[in-house]
């Protein structure tokens, strides 16, 4: 028997056929698949003692008490938390998108030449918030705030809740007490589009679109029923009839986009005077004024501080711009990505994410007392972010590090009662009833301009609560995978209005408002009613409008 | 060697079957395959790890009326300890119980100078995998010998097995894979869906 090439294939041969009959290949195939799961880089759950705290959810007001379930000090469950946002709040940490390192000495720097410094604080009302007025006044600055309704919802004291296209039952409330007063109140929406609010509501009323103001102020008398019913579209009687339900059906409660004075003037005993936690004396005198958006001068701020922490109300970038001056302002973002108002800033300095900062949570909408709660951190933030309150306070010589606990000993000095709010309780005020002659400040005020003949159409936004907050990177999923939702930058319309404009579907498309213009991709749906535009409450959209917008879609 | 046909320009072409010695060669590399496949291969697919302790599962359930449940207990939250605390053993073995010399070297190698001996776990799921014990335990009255074998009647703890590849304990693969979970929940007519087991 010889070493010849024919018989080492003929060994080979019948060694490859014996090894088929052996576990070797099966097992090399189950253990090649399992190694790949196993890649570095693959993030592994810890490992360790499991553990529970208490906080409360920042990313937004409604501040839902969440218990946090930890292994080995981090947290895998947001256990009580009410929405997908907050059930997967423990994901924000690990973010793509997440920005880690920023120049904080250059924005530093930025901040000491300038002369006109201002803040533009997404969620005020929190004691980060103090930090800022009190800076602001120290430096001679301008705090800036989105507008804040005058007076707070009790929706467990309304028999019949009229909603002129406040989505009541989407992201308004918090969603524990909007659920528990849902069997006790007649919910009727008043909206173009059927949104899920509408979908279940106790009755829709399909109106113009762009007309839920003119509804209401049709039902309050601010208009006449003719002029309303031609704006609406409603039967007069049916706008008569309404204005009975309200007043003979009450307590009622009417919402509307503005908290206009009509729609207070309409709420029988479900208002209360909208109301902070108390604060310490002092700060009230060393604060400076909140000042609207809109009530700053054009070209009036060398450098702007914008904190982006907290997710709150965006306002449109197309109205922040003028207020700078032309060539040589200096925009800092405090900002967990690059995708709200970092894309316009020179300087973008990573800020925690929840649930990695201590903060304080603002009363929600639907509370008619004055609450203080802690969000407190779960996790450690990653070296090199940067908490906004303490840079600005740093800059005025505030300490912002005490402010927190100087605003809890305001309340109540004992250490108990610091201890309970890091432990995740919830201090309660008492509310103080709404009175005809309470509304000392302006309404909301409407963000959208006039209508204007040559922007037909009406923006209606969506999944609002989305905006430049940030959130799961898991959730984006559904809508990058499919066309359930709408995608950023994409804008629906009634297939007829898109046809009208020579739009095609999936064509590339400007929407235009009157403060600035972007681009979409054209999207039909026929359950759009027409002088409709729908769009995803996403920064390149809320850029160029508000909710109600006038705009029109035109072709590139 | 016969010959026969014709070769690619039309010659003759040779056709080779196997002989008796090919035959021999052939199935000389198929049994060395066997071999290797059946005998050589999980030695070298397995690295072995010793435990630290000659512990006896069987001297202390029967000598000490140790159960299971009495080491390897739940927690409050419902949630498995798995292996014990080392307080848990230093309670008993401050000072010798017995004669054994398995006692003495780990009262002598790890109570006295109060190091922590490093166990091995031969159980241990992937990360993907989420199983409740106390579910198992309480709800299913399940036996521990159930996924676990005979492990707690063994007088001399074996080496935990670990696939190089894949990292995972050849325990896993004795009654603990998916497929065993799944044809367990069949028999007792369970619901059960992906997100029961990979949260």
């Amino acid at each position: 028997m010889n070493a010849t090439r024919r018989n080492v294939l003929k060994l080979a041969g019948g060694g490859a056929v014996g090894a088929l009959f052996t576990p070797a290949p099966w097992r090399l195939i189950t253990d090649a698949a399992l190694w790949s799961e196993n890649w570095p880089g693959i993030p592994r759950p810890a490992r360790g003692e499991i553990t529970s705290k208490a906080t409360n959810c920042s990313l937004c007001t409604a501040g839902c008490p969440v218990r946090a379930r930890c292994v080995a000090g981090q947290p895998v469950a947001m256990i009580g938390a009410q929405c997908p946002f907050g059930i997967t709040g423990h994901h924000l940490p690990y973010h793509p998108a997440r920005v880690r390192q920023g120049p904080v000495q250059q924005a530093a720097e930025a901040v000491a030449r300038g002369r006109r410094v201002a803040v533009l604080d997404l969620r005020p009302g929190r004691t980060a918030s103090w930090t800022y007025r009190r800076a602001m006044k120290a430096m001679k600055g301008t705090y800036i705030a989105p507008p804040q309704p005058p007076a707070a919802v009790d929706l467990a004291a309304a028999k019949i809740v009229l909603s002129a296209g406040v989505p009541v039952l989407e992201d308004w409330g918090t969603p524990r007490n909007v659920l528990a007063a849902r069997g006790h109140f007649r919910l009727i929406y008043a909206g173009a589009v059927e949104t899920r609010t509408a979908a279940l509501a106790d009755e829709w009323i399909r109106v113009q679109p762009g007309s839920e103001q003119a509804l209401v102020e049709g039902i309050a008398g601010s208009i006449s029923a003719g002029e309303a019913a031609a704006r609406t579209g409603i039967p007069a009687e049916r706008i008569a009839s309404l204005a009975a339900e309200l007043r003979d059906g009450g307590p009622s409660l009417v919402l509307d986009a503005e908290f206009s004075p009509e729609a207070l003037s309409l709420s029988t005993g479900t208002l209360a005077v909208r109301a902070e936690a108390p604060v310490p004396a002092t700060w009230a005198r060393e604060a400076a004024p909140v000042t609207a958006l809109a009530d700053v001068a054009n070209g009036s701020i060398d450098v702007l501080l914008i904190d982006e922490s907290a997710p709150g109300e965006y306002l449109p970038w197309n109205t922040i711009q003028p207020k700078l001056v032309r060539n040589d302002a200096a925009v800092i973002a405090f900002a967990w990505s690059r995708r709200g108002y970092g894309r316009w800033a020179n300087y973008v300095l990573p800020a925690p994410v929840y649930p990695e900062a201590l903060d304080d949570i603002p009363p929600a909408i639907d509370s008619p007392a004055p609450v203080f709660r802690l969000s407190v951190p779960l996790m450690t933030p990653p070296e090199g972010t940067i908490n906004p309150a303490k840079f600005a306070g740093d800059l005025a010589g505030i300490n912002a590090a005490a402010a927190l606990r100087g605003r809890a000993k305001a309340i109540d000095a004992s250490d108990e009662f610091w201890k309970s709010l890091n432990e995740g309780a919830t201090w309660i005020g008492k509310p103080k009833a709404w009175q005809a002659g309470s509304l000392s400040q302006k309404s909301m005020g409407s963000q959208s301009p006039a209508a204007e003949t040559d922007l037909p159409l009406t923006v209606v936004l969506t999944e609002r609560r989305g905006g430049a907050a940030p959130v799961s990177p898991l959730l984006s999923k559904l809508y990058q995978e499919s066309e359930l939702r709408l995608k950023p930058n994409r804008a629906a319309l009634n297939p007829d209005d898109a046809r009208a404009a020579g739009l095609a579907e999936g064509e590339r498309a400007s929407l235009q408002t009157a403060i600035g213009r972007c681009d979409i991709a054209v999207a039909f749906d026929a359950s759009l009613p027409r002088g409709v535009v729908e769009a995803a409450a996403r920064p390149g959209i809320l850029d160029v409008c508000a909710p109600g917008a006038r705009a029109k879609v035109v072709r590139l | 060697m016969r010959h026969s046909g014709k070769g690619f320009l039309g010659g003759a072409r040779p056709v080779r079957h196997f002989g008796h010695s090919g035959k021999i060669i052939f199935l000389t590399g198929a049994l060395a395959a066997l071999g290797a496949g059946w005998a050589g291969f999980p030695r070298a697919l397995y690295s072995s790890r010793p435990q630290p302790v000659e512990f006896s599962h069987k001297v202390h359930a029967d000598k000490a009326g140790t159960a299971c449940e009495d080491c390897h207990a739940l927690r409050a939250d419902g949630s498995f300890a798995g292996i014990p605390a080392f307080e848990k053993c230093t309670g008993c073995h401050a000072a010798a119980m017995g004669t054994s010399a398995a006692e003495k070297a780990f009262i002598d190698g790890y109570v006295t100078p109060g190091r922590e001996p490093v166990w091995e776990s031969y159980a241990r799921q992937p990360e993907n995998v989420y199983f409740p014990h106390a579910a198992h335990l309480k709800l299913a009255k399940l036996k521990c010998e159930r996924c676990h074998g005979g492990h707690g009647a063994t007088d001399k703890p074996r080496p935990v097995e670990i696939d190089r590849i894949s990292g995972y304990s050849r325990d896993v693969w004795r009654g603990m894979k998916m497929d065993d979970c799944v044809a367990c929940h069949r028999e007792q007519h369970l619901e059960h869906s992906c997100l029961d087991c990979h949260k």
